[in-house]
């Protein structure tokens, strides 16, 4: 398959690239990162709201380091997983993304951004105009969601990375950089409940790491992935769970590929006040899994139970 | 690649760089010798010389006719690809890597519509864009094609209807990729949308725009292809059955997964003769179907077999990409290349059918099997493709390995507007028999006895009839049970593992070669036909037609020319990719390779071989009977010192003559039936195999994973092992796809929602159990050297054998494959609402109490075992047909013994009531025959 | 079919020259910004044993070697690998040597059709750099990228531990066998030292 026409730049500094950024807005030009390319350029070979204009954020020194309190945005993940610096549940979790192929060119800022996913919508174009397209995509038409139809204006494809909810259990913090400047959020403010806007980057502005408080290594947890093959797929569902070591009040549990972000639990976590059976039910009242990937979503929302009750106990 | 002829610099290993590599270039080239100047014979490898001639190799199934000649030299040996070094070092050239001078890039335009007519196309903006060479529509080639003579239903492109989205409507040429894309995004067609079936019942009914109309012999105005009656034996005999299954049964639709999307590349050369490189595992019926479309004689198109990057029966049919590239290229007089992505290779499909299979199956007080029903409906998608033969495979091949009291069967294959189904490693044969095979599980258990033993004690023996009238001549199958019984430890296993562990057994049967040519104009054409010729330099160059897929049929009749002629393989040279040199071949279809052209080249070389011998009688004075053939060497038997070299013999041979020539080809006996449809499933011979299968199950989330496989196999015998061994391994992986995670999954619209290869779920290495493969030699009186197929039946037996291992582990049936986590789980779910279970930890398991029956079989099957055993040795050669286990004599037709014998391929009135799901067509009548009512 | 926001795919974007090491030898070729390796490679390039499966990450066929590591040329972006030395398949050999992972795929039946075999190939060669003595689970993980249809990966697992104990030492390549026994006659009757009446 062939990429549709784009120009590409590889900026060598973080302010190059906001130059650039800030070059392109400026001219009304709309563009993407490019991180490692695994979720964007499958995209772009289908033609899914590809742009005319491409940063790549490859050629920048400095982005891929991995500590334990802090993981550049280009960090591969293949390396996080490998590391033995990085907290052994980021470790986990990044070595169950894709496969071993697939890791070595993954950053862990493009996972954090990776695109929401949808049956009706990861195609080609070909495939999308024989459902005569859909809202995420509609290519002009105003065509109507395909999941959850007679409604316009929201997308619930869903957020299917591996990575968000190891991290929001560990309460990092994404650092973001753009033409105005830094800022920085905990993960948990990061997403915003669409399918097609996703998350809370600026036109322009782009992930430049994650990092975690020093206690950070007093946590433990573990993360649990539902898929029906352990190479390739993406989870159906993912439940996270991290603790301070020798303390379970200070639980915290995650979810993802259940909605159109990843989200964590703190609500449920207190209201069940440590029964984790309780838990279980609480969140998997919380969530509403749609039909928009391999599974069944009554499947992958009865999994919940399951997995909450795997990732609490390990 | 073992021994001697390899040209390389090299050979001194001590000389290494320090990166551990050798010095290139600074040694010697090995001296290319046609070797045998030795005075003395060179030791034999007795261990693979027969028993029967002297060597050592042991023939438990009795000799051979070919064991004469045998040398010793290659079959049996473990012998790598011969085209292994061209793969490994990425000389091997596929479909895309064939890039001639001045190629352009074609490009097709795919429906948008289920189903619809085209009411007109508008190329003018395509055309008119900078770049564009040429397009061509449905008008360009009118004339219809299909891998079956009698069911011609495609066309190039769409003539009037499209049939299902992605179904090809024009094509454009254009100097790139990028170009051509973009001319096909610029092709309008206006489209008047009809209703489009999905639904396979929906298939039966009539309807006002059937998918296909087949004139007078359409069945209403349904969209049936193709139905199928038959019945055999007494169907008395299921009254009072001691146990009764009843299995209904959901399959999806599964793909071949090829790795090499297809590609092709058209040529129209300056002599005006078409040039087509194309991956095919058919390239003769692809030819055949080239004429017809572009209207030109078969002589003027030379088809080029490409390497292929895997078929599986995926690249078996002629294609209407292969008809576009030709046709463009003839526009443009450039060469055209077309290539597909993932999402076209789904789009041609002609992967398994969907269907919908029911079983019911009988067995009597002494555990005898006295019926098989079953009802097949299956979902044959846009185009006919190998659908009529399809329609009879999944009844006729679940005939054997059993004898059966009565066999009954329905099919219909209907139309719908999806992607069409065709031909599929086990073609036919895998879903029923995983029904059958689930089945005789459940009635085992029912009757509580040994799941192994009810089928030991209901095997056919070698050397027999089915009830079909399927001749059966050599049959490991009562081995290869054996086998894996032992491998797997099963009786301390089965129903004694704990919850969440499970063991199953499933058995195969599947044809070797398929009796009957699918075009068999002219009438005595063989099946398959080899030349060989040797020029002085002794090289043996072999052509043939057979199309090798990576199973290592090219291997093979290498192995079988080296070992008849006592040559090292690597001086044995087959060209087999375009049909110019080679003889005509029916091509990689019905496990037909091995047995058909490895016979041909048996032929050939022999008669080569009589030659040699000829002249080294002229130089020896030995009569040929009193020579031996060893090592490039020809010997007097008693004395070797008294001898010559190959090539000595070979020059003396080719006095006045030239180079040596010889033509061997293969047909099969006639055999079989007469009754409507009787050649469907016939064979030369047939393969056997039965797995044991172990599983994981995770009784909370429905995730099976299989862990280890016992697979026996019964290729008669292994020409070469390392290759049968890989053909086994690799069947449990694709089988093991089909029951635990491949499906070709239709939405709620009828689009296929999984057009690539992350949705589509081809099992990875994580999923892969260990496999020990068992290979049993039943040594087929009629295969070469004893071979029968090893390609397509070990996919059978794992199916049937997961499930088993799944309800032994959790005591649950399911009937809906894959088993996908979802599935599992539900029904796990269902159960422990019934049983009112809290914890899925707490689910009972299946045990086992053996019934009274259990020591009746296991006598009744070692009896068995004694008579089998003489058969195979053909120490008891007495007649033997399907019924004897049921008292009848076998020298007596059985219609005259019993009254209710029965062999009938329509329904009577009484039973068209009765009929099931897919037997319901029957009520239906042919427009013919409605016309005769009016 | 094409909707108001159809992304023409002409005119391609500005080409600029594409230089990397490819097998020890430095290629520049034209090629147009937004190109993927895995088209640079097939199709200006030339190394045409880089195989296209899935083009979309699933498949592994396309993997070649960047700077030693193992990667998916249809995910890669040919600018940004400039200048970087790239391995493919090959690339491996020495001469018409084999390297022990490609004679051993071939002796131990790790290639059946040989589509996926360039991807497993550089895929395993990439982990016995690293590796020579990996265990039966590492060298499952590192190719659980590549996906096989014929061989069931089980001859796949043994060909790269036989190569792996070639890497170790402790089992040595197959060498190109001179031939066992030379005919002294090649030349045949016409052969200048063939004996006359020899054998008549
Ligand atoms: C076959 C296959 C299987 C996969 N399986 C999984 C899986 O199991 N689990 C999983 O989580 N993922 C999976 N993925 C998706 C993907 O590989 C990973 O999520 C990966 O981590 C994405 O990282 P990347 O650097 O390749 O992202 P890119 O493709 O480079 O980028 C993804 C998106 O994020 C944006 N982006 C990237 N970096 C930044 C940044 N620093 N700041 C702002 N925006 C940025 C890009 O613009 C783009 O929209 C799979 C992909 C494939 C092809
Ligand atoms: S959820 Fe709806 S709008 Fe979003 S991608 Fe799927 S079909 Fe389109
Ligand atoms: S072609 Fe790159 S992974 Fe399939
Ligand atoms: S050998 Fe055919 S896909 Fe691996």
């Amino acid at each position: 398959m062939l990429m549709p026409p784009f120009e590409l730049y590889l900026p060598v500094s973080i302010t190059a690239a906001c130059e650039k950024a800030a070059e392109l807005l400026a001219g009304g030009f709309e563009f993407d990162w490019i991180a490692g390319g695994t979720d964007l350029i499958p995209n772009y070979k289908w033609h899914i709201n590809s742009k005319p204009h491409v940063i790549s954020l490859a050629n920048i020194d400095g982005l891929d380091s991995i500590s334990m309190t802090e993981v550049g945005c280009m960090a591969r993940l293949h390396d996080i997983s490998e590391s033995t610096e990085a907290h052994p549940l980021v470790a986990s979790a990044a070595g169950k993304v894709a496969s071993s192929l697939i890791r070595r060119n993954a950053t862990i800022g493009g996972n954090l951004c990776l695109d929401t996913r949808c049956f009706w919508f990861n195609q080609s174009e070909e495939w999308r105009s024989s459902i005569d397209w859909c809202h995420k995509c509609d290519c002009g038409t105003g065509a109507d969601c395909r999941v959850i139809p007679n409604q316009n204006d929201l997308c619930v494809a869903t957020y299917q990375g591996d990575l968000a909810p190891a991290l929001m259990v560990l309460d990092a913090t994404v650092h973001l950089i753009g033409p105005n400047g830094p800022r920085k959020m905990p993960l948990v403010d990061f997403y915003r409940l669409d399918g097609m806007t996703k998350n809370v980057l600026e036109k322009g502005e782009f992930l430049l790491k994650v990092t975690f408080s020093a206690d950070v290594s007093q946590m433990v947890g573990s993360y649990q992935k539902l898929r029906v093959r352990e190479s390739w797929d993406f989870p159906e569902a993912g439940v996270a769970a991290a603790w301070v070591k020798g303390d379970r009040e200070t639980l915290k549990v995650a979810t993802t590929a259940l909605e159109s972000i990843p989200r964590r639990h703190d609500e449920q976590v207190e209201q069940a006040e440590g029964d984790i059976k309780q838990l279980a039910q609480l969140i998997f009242k919380a969530v509403k899994p749609v039909n928009n990937t391999s599974l069944p979503p009554r499947y992958r929302r009865n999994m919940i139970k399951v997995l909450v009750k795997r990732a609490c106990s390990e | 690649m073992t021994g001697g002829y390899k040209q390389q610099p090299g050979g001194s290993k001590k000389e290494l760089r320090k990166d551990g590599k050798r010095v290139a270039g600074k040694q010697r080239f090995a001296p290319p010798g046609s070797g045998g100047s030795k005075p003395v014979m060179s030791k034999r490898d007795v261990d693979f010389i027969p028993e029967t001639i002297g060597g050592k190799e042991s023939q438990p199934a009795g000799a051979h006719i070919h064991d004469r000649a045998r040398t010793g030299t290659a079959v049996g040996k473990r012998t790598p690809l011969v085209d292994a070094n061209a793969k490994v070092t990425g000389q091997a050239w596929y479909g895309d890597d064939v890039r001639l001078q001045g190629e352009i890039i074609g490009r097709i335009v795919r429906s948008p519509h289920h189903y619809a007519k085209v009411k007109s196309i508008d190329t003018s903006k395509a055309e008119a864009l900078p770049g564009v060479l040429a397009v061509a529509t449905g008008e360009d080639a009118p004339n219809p094609f299909g891998v079956l003579p009698v069911t011609k239903d495609e066309h190039a492109m769409a003539v009037e209807k499209v049939r299902h989205v992605g179904d090809l409507v024009a094509c454009v040429a254009a100097v790139d990729e990028a170009t051509a894309r973009e001319a096909a995004a610029l092709i309008e067609v206006d489209y008047e949308v009809l209703d489009s079936i999905h639904d396979i019942k929906k298939g039966l009914e009539d309807v006002d725009e059937p998918i296909h109309w087949r004139g007078k012999y359409h069945v209403g105005t349904t969209n049936l292809q193709k139905r199928v009656f038959q019945e055999f034996g007494d169907r008395s005999l299921v009254n009072n059955p001691r146990a009764m299954h009843n299995g209904k049964w959901k399959f999806k639709g599964v793909n071949h997964g090829f790795t090499e999307p297809h590609a092709v590349v058209a040529h129209w050369d300056p002599n005006g003769r078409l040039q087509l490189y194309t991956p095919q595992q058919v390239p003769h019926y692809a030819h055949r179907a080239l004429a017809t479309v572009l209207e030109i004689p078969m002589h003027q198109i030379n088809v080029i077999r490409t390497f292929v990057g895997g078929g599986f029966g995926g690249k078996s049919d002629p294609f209407p990409h292969e008809m576009c590239a030709a046709i463009l290229s003839r526009k443009t007089g450039r060469p055209v290349r077309i290539t597909f992505d993932r999402e076209e290779v789904f789009w041609v499909n002609r992967g398994r059918h969907p269907s919908l299979i029911e079983v019911e199956m009988y067995a009597d007080d002494d555990g005898r099997i006295s019926g098989f029903d079953i009802d097949a409906l299956i979902d044959g998608g846009g185009f006919a493709s190998f659908g009529h033969v399809t329609s009879y495979y999944n009844g006729v091949l679940a005939t054997a390995p059993y004898e059966l009291g009565s066999f009954h069967y329905t099919g219909a294959r209907v139309w719908t507007n999806k992607p069409a189904s065709g031909a599929m490693r086990g073609h036919g044969a895998v879903n029923t028999r995983c029904a059958v095979e689930v089945g005789l599980d459940d009635m085992a258990e029912q009757m509580q006895v040994d799941p192994i033993d009810l089928r030991l004690a209901n095997l056919l023996p070698p050397h027999s009839r089915t009830i079909s009238g399927f001749r059966i001549t050599s049959n490991g199958m009562r081995q290869a049970l054996h086998r894996v019984r032992e491998g797997s430890d099963w009786d301390n296993k089965f129903r004694k593992l704990p919850l969440g562990k499970g063991i199953g057994v499933g058995c195969g049967f599947f044809i070797s070669g398929s009796g009957l040519p699918i075009h068999w104009d002219p009438n005595k054409f063989p099946h398959a036909t080899v030349h060989i010729q040797v020029d002085m330099d002794g090289g043996v160059t072999v052509h043939s037609g057979a199309a090798e897929i990576g199973q290592g049929s090219t291997t093979a009749i290498a192995q079988v020319v080296a070992e008849v002629l006592a040559l090292p393989i690597e001086m044995i040279h087959v060209r087999s990719h375009e049909s110019d040199t080679s003889p005509v071949d029916l091509g990689s279809y019905s496990s037909r390779v091995t047995f058909m052209n490895a016979n041909a080249a048996i032929r050939a070389a022999l008669e080569i071989k009589d030659k040699l011998l000829e002249a080294a009688w002229e130089v020896l004075g030995y009569h040929p009977n009193a020579l031996v053939l060893n090592d490039r060497r020809i010997y007097y038997k008693h004395d070797p010192s008294i001898s010559m070299s190959y090539l000595e013999a070979l020059h003396k041979a080719q006095e006045d003559k030239g180079s040596l020539i010889a033509s061997g080809a293969y047909r099969s006996p006639p055999m079989g039936g007469v009754h409507k449809g009787a050649a469907a499933g016939l064979a030369p011979a047939y393969s056997f195999s039965a797995y044991v299968a172990e599983v994981d199950v995770d009784v909370e989330t429905g995730l099976i994973k299989c862990t280890n496989v016992w697979a026996a196999h019964d290729c008669g015998k292994a020409l070469n092992p390392l290759a049968v061994e890989g053909q086994i391994i690799g069947s449990c992986h694709m089988g093991l796809g089909q029951v635990l995670s491949e499906q070709m999954v239709y939405g709620r619209t009828g689009h296929l929602q999984n057009p690539n290869l992350l949705d589509y779920k081809i099992p990875s290495i994580h999923e892969m159990p260990h496999v020990t493969p068992i290979i049993i030699e039943s040594c087929d009186p009629e295969g070469p050297f004893g071979a029968k197929e090893a390609g397509e039946g070990p996919l059978l037996p794992i199916l049937p054998a997961v499930v088993n291992a799944v309800y032994d582990a959790i005591g649950i049936r399911i009937n809906d494959l894959p088993l996908t986590p979802d599935k599992v789980w539900a029904a796990i779910a269902k159960k422990m609402k019934l049983e009112g279970i809290e914890d899925a930890t707490g689910l009972p398991t299946p045990r086992l109490d053996f019934s009274a029956l259990q020591a009746k079989l296991v006598t009744r099957s070692e009896q068995h075992e004694l008579r089998d055993n003489r058969r195979q040795r053909s120490e008891d050669t007495d007649a033997y047909v399907n019924g004897v286990l049921f008292g009848f004599d076998p020298n007596i037709p059985l219609e005259d013994q019993v009254d209710g014998w029965k062999m009938s391929t329509k329904p009577t009135p009484e039973q068209l009531a009765e009929l099931g799901l897919a037997g319901s067509i029957w009520l239906k009548k042919e427009q013919r025959e409605m016309e005769g009512d009016n | 079919m094409v909707g108001e926001q159809h992304i023409a795919m002409v005119p391609t974007g500005p080409s600029s020259i594409w230089k990397a090491s490819v097998n020890g030898q430095l290629k520049e070729v034209l090629a147009p910004s937004n190109s993927i390796l895995l088209d640079v490679l097939r199709d200006k390039v030339g190394t045409l044993g880089v195989k296209r499966g899935c083009d979309m990450g699933t498949c592994g066929c396309c993997t070649v070697m960047i700077d030693g590591i193992p990667r998916l040329s249809c995910l890669t972006l040919a600018a940004e690998v400039a200048g970087k030395d790239i391995t493919t398949v090959e690339g491996l050999a020495d001469g018409a040597h084999l390297a022990p992972i490609q004679q051993c795929f071939g002796d131990h039946g790790g290639s059946q059709c040989g589509f996926c075999t360039p991807g497993f190939l550089i895929t395993a060669q990439a982990l016995l750099n690293n590796n020579p003595n990996p265990t039966n689970e590492q060298v499952e993980c590192a190719i659980e990228g590549n996906l096989c249809r014929c061989t069931g990966y089980q001859q796949i697992v043994e060909s790269i531990q036989a190569a792996a104990a070639i890497h170790r030492g402790e089992s040595e390549l197959k060498q190109p066998a001179s031939d066992p026994h030379p005919d002294p006659h090649p030349l045949g009757p016409d052969d200048p030292t063939m004996p006359p009446g020899h054998a008549r």
